[in-house]
């Protein structure tokens, strides 16, 4: 017991903290993959006329990219890496027509407070 | 294709980025905590991460029942704060309080020694998911109350720190590529007469988010999709001086990742008699500051 009327104070300075810390923190964070189309990791039947990434933060595109590889390396993208006009956290870029196999998406990106992160994936067109 | 900037009809974006250079902060970009390359590598509460990077653990609140006659309850409330100061090159101040309860008899309570970390992250390989780091703890003799234990000696511990992300793992190992390995070697050297100290310790974890963004979209739904299972396991050998046994935990638990914070809790299970002989359990929040002030921290003090 007479642990716990010290632990207490230091719990709700602790709360309080982190509820001050989550009011200046609204829009800041590391862009993290939320989801894509092509899925993750997806073996699809129909060749995808793009590749979209939805990311958990708003992005600068001046200084992100995505990179779409074929099985032998060779990018296959139509390079118009382009944000969605309504979802700054969207990131979209064209494909030409694919031929079955698979296929790598590389992304860098750098969220709007200048966190960088990166990843890859691959879907596979049957 | 490097910058989104350098496309054709790309001419909004490279005015952004122009207007974004304009303010400042156009080529730094904040060093991220936990990162090699795609993988993120969660702070682990039992085990130092390899990392030296902007970190505050606020709190770390652990209890554990420590054997002997009588058998005492340790309740622990600590704080950490690191902080890069050259390029990957962090110093870290830890302080505990510790409440000590006696079976049957009255409870004290007081702060542990005070605890400096210095650590410099001296190798990385992206591909392949690999860090290594070197550096020494100081546990500052006096600095702490009597009454809880805390030493008037000097423990210094120099430790190699170490990382390796199996994301490099082939396609036939596809639901492994998730798991990842953290760990620690140090030897303590007490400026007394107590026994030299081998302290080592590792973490396996399984990323669900990597699982999710970096190998198969398994349709986790949230908060699933943000938590890393893991277990730690942390050592102490004594090798000279009439030291004792080896005593040490096993620590299976849940990483819950927040883009502000990590959540963690996880079951301090004794590895052995020596250790104890009940279960205890330690909670932590990591607050991730260099998200919360990217202006602020997430730099090194000097240098880029």
């Amino acid at each position: 017991m007479k642990t716990m009327v010290k632990i207490i104070p230091f719990q709700h300075w602790t709360l309080a903290c982190l509820f001050c810390l989550a009011l200046q923190a609204t829009v800041w964070a590391h862009a993290f993959l939320d989801r894509s189309d092509p899925q993750v990791g997806s073996s699809i039947t129909n060749p995808p006329s793009e590749v979209k990434i939805w990311f958990t933060q708003e992005l600068e595109p001046a200084f992100s990219s995505i990179v779409v590889q074929d099985a032998q390396g060779k990018e296959v993208d139509k390079k118009d890496l382009h944000l969605d006009a309504k979802n700054k956290s969207l990131l979209e870029i064209s494909l030409p027509p694919l031929s079955a196999g698979t296929y790598t998406v590389i992304w860098h990106v750098v969220s709007v407070d200048t966190h960088r992160t990166q990843g890859r994936f691959k879907f596979t067109i049957k | 294709m490097k910058f989104a900037a350098l496309k054709d009809g790309g001419g909004w974006l490279a005015a952004s980025g122009a207007v974004l250079t304009a303010m400042g902060l156009g080529t730094t970009t904040v060093r991220a905590h936990g990162f090699v390359g795609d993988r993120f590598f969660p702070p682990t509460i039992q085990t130092d991460d390899p990392f030296a990077v902007d970190e505050l653990a606020l709190p770390t609140v652990s209890t554990i029942i420590n054997p002997g006659s009588p058998a005492t309850r340790e309740t622990d409330i600590g704080v950490s704060f690191s902080k890069e100061i050259l390029p990957k090159f962090a110093i870290s101040l830890s302080e505990t309080y510790v409440n000590l309860a006696p079976e049957g008899m009255p409870s004290v309570g007081g702060f542990d020694n005070l605890s400096l970390n210095a650590k410099y992250q001296l190798w990385e390989n992206v591909p392949h998911e690999a860090i290594f780091s070197v550096g020494s703890d100081w546990d500052v003799g006096g600095t702490g109350a009597k009454k809880i234990g805390a030493t008037s000696a000097n423990v210094f511990t120099p430790t190699v720190y170490y990382g390796k992300g199996f994301g490099d793992l082939p396609d036939a190992l596809t639901y492994a590529r998730p798991f990842a390995l953290t760990g620690t070697l140090g030897v303590e050297f007490p400026t007394s007469a107590d026994p030299n100290t081998v302290d080592w310790g590792f973490a396996l974890e399984y990323n669900l988010p990597y699982l999710q963004s970096e190998v198969k979209d398994i349709g986790l739904p949230g908060p699933f999709n943000k938590m890393i299972p893991v277990v730690e396991f942390a050592f102490s050998t004594p090798f000279n001086r009439g030291g004792g046994p080896t005593t040490g935990t096993i620590n299976p638990g849940i990483l819950y990742e927040n883009n502000y914070f990590q959540i963690g809790a996880e079951a301090i299970i004794p590895a052995n008699s020596a250790t104890g002989g009940r279960v205890g359990a330690v909670f932590q929040i990591q607050i991730y500051i260099d998200d919360i002030w990217p202006k602020t921290f997430g730099h090194p003090l000097f240098g880029e």
